[in-house]
């Protein structure tokens, strides 16, 4: 079946999360994807070169002959992607990505400010050898402002960008980092719409795009009405643990399992207060005046809390999710990653594949992230090897043969073994 | 040369979602040049009813959530519960090139909102749907609040202190996150479009983009069955990677790569941090306590702003946990003309956070977010051709 972006190349100079994650949700879509690493300098998310034994995210925690090939990271973020090795600091480096530009629609990269032009690739270089390329260029505060020369990666646009401040415990007085690093997908998926936005409108018009993506400006995105709620009360928005500002019951509630097994319950308005009762059998609760309302409700979340908990204690948390969802209230068991793997809904819609790769075996990979109806995409093949398509890319495209590679190998531009560790 | 025309300009766009994802996705498209046409229930859709609003003051057209995700956006209303409603639903219907709704499945088919309605009608047209749950599985019509991603999209577990309760964020991230996810999907669908002429259904849930963002949790359990739990303010449990008390607040201390270890001692003012046991991260991580005890003295001595910026100016990736506030008052964002002053007739001038990046000489639109039903009489006119006597029929009956 045709993929909604095939045809589409694109050359990916990013590392880490956000660039990666930017052309995942492409490659899912059956875009040409080159993941350019070098030799001397691999992504840094394949990990060290020798790790020990025990540690890190391995098949069975063993690091095995080639680690930087068996990392689960790294391999559930370059699933169909084509991966090939370019030492850009030599003049060969430099003659093969620009050959490799003049064949491409566009270029996304997350360096430091300044690094790809320093390596002789500004926009107006990757335009002279193709006058309708599409940059995206993705430094954390942006190529230009006052702080455009200041390092950042996704943990840190977290913080900066309001959402820690946000977040926190209601006994603490303090913020809370969340279990992620936000700042990654959600500059990466930015990232995705900037390019398809930017592809689009050559087409229209011929016109290639220059797009400056800070991480900060995406990050702050995500919390544009607290920047207007601000400006409206001069306050910034209360921490409330896992509670609302005027729903109630609204928080998780310890089940029969294990220490870690709890349920997520939030109620809105009275007519789901009165549905709520009738279905958990607690005779005069539906009639308790102290919960009458949703201000009464709201005054008393202890209380009301203590009643809940002592309901849900010894159930299950799938029973009482099915238990009000038969009557229409919100209420889902609070999923850790095994509960995810074995649970119903998301395995019938697929959400992770099973892809076998030459160094790991099969391994489940969180698959495609939605759903079309006639270009599903798909998994094609499973994440390169370091360098593993030199030979598909700068043989079969770019028509080197096979003594033009081995000079290549030899200078040390390209390869497949790491030379420096990360 | 056109510099009046955005990315986007030319696609119509039939926004029937509420709440935050879909507006969000929409928002994207509106301030990019396409024609979006929000269409609401006659009473307004539920993020006017939800705050922040001036002086704590409910009122539909104040709502900070509401004017924030809806501008450069067309406002209509209409009442598709009832035939009148519908009938005309399906004439906008075709009229657009994307329709995005955010029913529960099983409603949007009493509402006849379904793709295999609308496509008879309309065969190029693109359907995106963004629900909960998705529009397959066993749960797609089961209830969920924002709460409920967090919960059931697993961030919440790995969310806290590992000694307390799991803990949902303060932002809506699964919801805006979705909503990205929802923009990207309808430029892959408007892609294929361009070139066969084929509509499609994108489905999305919001549950699944956050399942989706877990980073290792999902692959370190596929790997080594290792559970990836709560880690408090520590990343990962590293040390040097994550967030610190300092004086007036907490900030980021994110150790960058090994050889930029030994600036640490230097910012710090600190000798003994260039201790060898803490030289790389693995090490740093099993004599962590030791670690923050150098660190604490002299973040507990300094500001907030002064260790980012110190840091920062010596290369070091620090960051700070700052408030919606303090990020209104950045210079830098004002040096990158981030905000963007937009007077809405109901809520006065105020500073919207802008665009999530931009491109280079090319526009963006920043008309304020509509009243309800602004814009009734102007795109009934234009789209259904619908004459100003019909339009106060349709208004008298409780239709717009």
């Amino acid at each position: 079946m045709a993929q909604a972006l095939e045809g589409i190349r694109i050359l990916d100079l990013s590392r880490i999360w956000a660039g990666p994650y930017a052309t995942k949700l492409m490659a899912d879509m059956g875009a040409d994807i080159i993941k350019i690493e070098s030799v001397d300098r691999m992504d840094t998310t394949r990990g060290g070169i020798n790790p020990p034994s025990g540690s890190g995210n391995y098949p069975e925690a063993e690091p095995g002959e080639d680690p930087w090939n068996r990392n689960g990271w790294f391999n559930s973020l370059h699933l169909s992607k084509y991966g090939v090795t370019i030492n850009l600091a030599k003049e060969s480096g430099k003659d093969l990505f620009s050959h490799l530009v003049t064949i491409s629609d566009a270029v996304i990269e997350n360096y430091r400010l300044g690094v790809l032009a320093r390596l002789g690739f500004d926009y107006e270089k990757l335009r002279s050898l193709r006058p309708d390329i599409v940059l995206i260029s993705m430094p954390a505060f942006g190529n230009k402002g006052r702080w455009k020369g200041f390092v950042q990666y996704g943990i840190g646009q977290e913080q900066l960008s309001g959402m820690a401040d946000m977040t926190g415990y209601l006994d603490e007085d303090g913020p809370m980092k969340s279990g992620i690093n936000h700042g990654d997908p959600i500059t990466g998926s930015h990232a995705t719409g900037a390019m398809l936005a930017s592809l689009l409108y050559r087409r229209r018009t011929g016109r290639g795009v220059y797009v400056d993506l800070s991480q900060l400006d995406s990050s702050v995105s995500l919390i544009g009405d607290a920047i207007l709620g601000y400006q409206m009360n001069n306050r910034n928005p209360d921490r409330r643990g896992n509670r609302h500002p005027y729903m109630a019951p609204h928080g998780i509630y310890r089940c029969r399992g294990d220490e870690e097994e709890w349920v997520a319950i939030a109620v809105a308005s009275d007519a789901e207060w009165q549905r709520l009762c009738a279905a958990i059998d607690k005779p005069g609760l539906a009639d308790d005046e102290r919960f009458a309302d949703v201000l009464s409700r709201w005054r008393r979340q202890d209380e009301l809390d203590a009643v809940l908990s002592e309901w849900t204690r010894d159930k299950d948390s799938n029973d009482v999710m099915q238990t009000l969802q038969a009557v229409g209230i919100a209420a889902t068991p609070v999923e850790s990653a095994e509960m995810i793997f074995d649970d119903p809904h998301y395995q019938e819609r697929g959400l992770m594949e099973l892809v076998d790769h030459p160094s790991t075996g099969p391994q489940f990979m969180p698959g495609i992230s939605w759903k079309m109806s006639k270009t599903p995409g798909g998994v094609r093949w499973p994440t390169p090897r370091l360098g593993e398509h030199n030979e598909t890319v700068f043989g079969e495209l770019l028509g080197l043969d096979d003594a033009e590679l081995s000079d290549l190998e030899a200078e040390g531009v390209i390869g497949k073994v790491p030379t420096r560790d990360n | 040369m056109s510099e009046t025309e955005g990315l986007l300009s030319g696609y119509k766009v039939l926004d029937l979602s509420s709440g935050v994802a879909g507006p969000y996705a929409t928002r994207l498209m509106a301030s990019m040049g396409a024609d979006v046409v929000k269409v609401e229930p006659p009473e307004g859709e539920q993020s006017r009813r939800e705050g922040p609003f001036p002086d704590d003051e409910p009122h539909p057209e104040r709502s900070a959530l509401f004017l924030y995700l809806n501008v450069a956006k067309r406002g209509v209303t209409l009442n598709l519960d009832t035939p009148t409603g519908r009938a005309m639903l399906l004439r906008l219907a075709s009229w657009a090139d994307v329709l995005v709704e955010s029913y529960q499945p099983s409603r949007a088919a009493e509402l006849g909102v379904t793709f295999e309605a609308l496509h008879e009608v309309n065969p190029a047209l693109i359907m995106t749907s963004v629900t909960d749950f998705g529009q397959t599985g066993p749960y797609k019509d089961h209830a969920a609040k924002s709460l409920n991603h967090y919960a059931y999209g697993g961030l919440m577990y790995i969310t806290g202190r590992p000694e307390k309760e799991p803990l949902q964020m303060g932002p809506r991230v699964p919801e805006y996150g979705a909503g990205q996810n929802a923009f990207v999907a309808m430029l892959t669908a408007l892609w294929h479009r361009e070139s066969t002429g084929e509509g499609q259904h994108v489905d999305i849930s919001m549950a699944e983009y956050s399942a989706s963002i877990l980073e290792n949790a999902l692959t370190m359990y596929s790997y080594t069955r290792h559970k990836v739990t709560r880690m408090g303010h520590r990343g990962y449990g590293r040390a040097a990677w994550g967030m610190y008390p300092c004086k007036d607040g907490y900030v980021g201390v994110i150790a960058g790569p090994a050889h930029r270890w030994p600036a640490m001692a230097e910012l710090m003012d600190e000798p003994r941090l260039n201790d060898e046991r803490f030289s790389t991260a693995r090490g740093r991580q099993v004599y962590a306590d030791e670690l923050e005890a150098l660190m604490e003295p002299w973040l507990m001595r300094n500001n907030k702003r002064e260790i980012f910026e110190k840091a920062q100016n010596m290369g070091i990736a620090f960051a700070y946990v700052a408030s919606p506030g303090e990020i209104y008052s950045w210079e830098h964002l004002r040096d990158r003309n981030y905000f963007v002053e937009i007077d809405h007739p109901e809520a006065g001038t105020l500073d919207y956070a802008g665009p999530p990046f931009q491109p280079e000489g090319v526009p963006f639109d920043w008309t304020p977010a509509p009243l309800l039903g602004e814009h009734n009489a102007e795109v009934y006119g234009e789209t259904l051709d619908l004459s100003p006597k019909e339009i106060v029929t349709l208004r008298a009956s409780g239709i717009i």
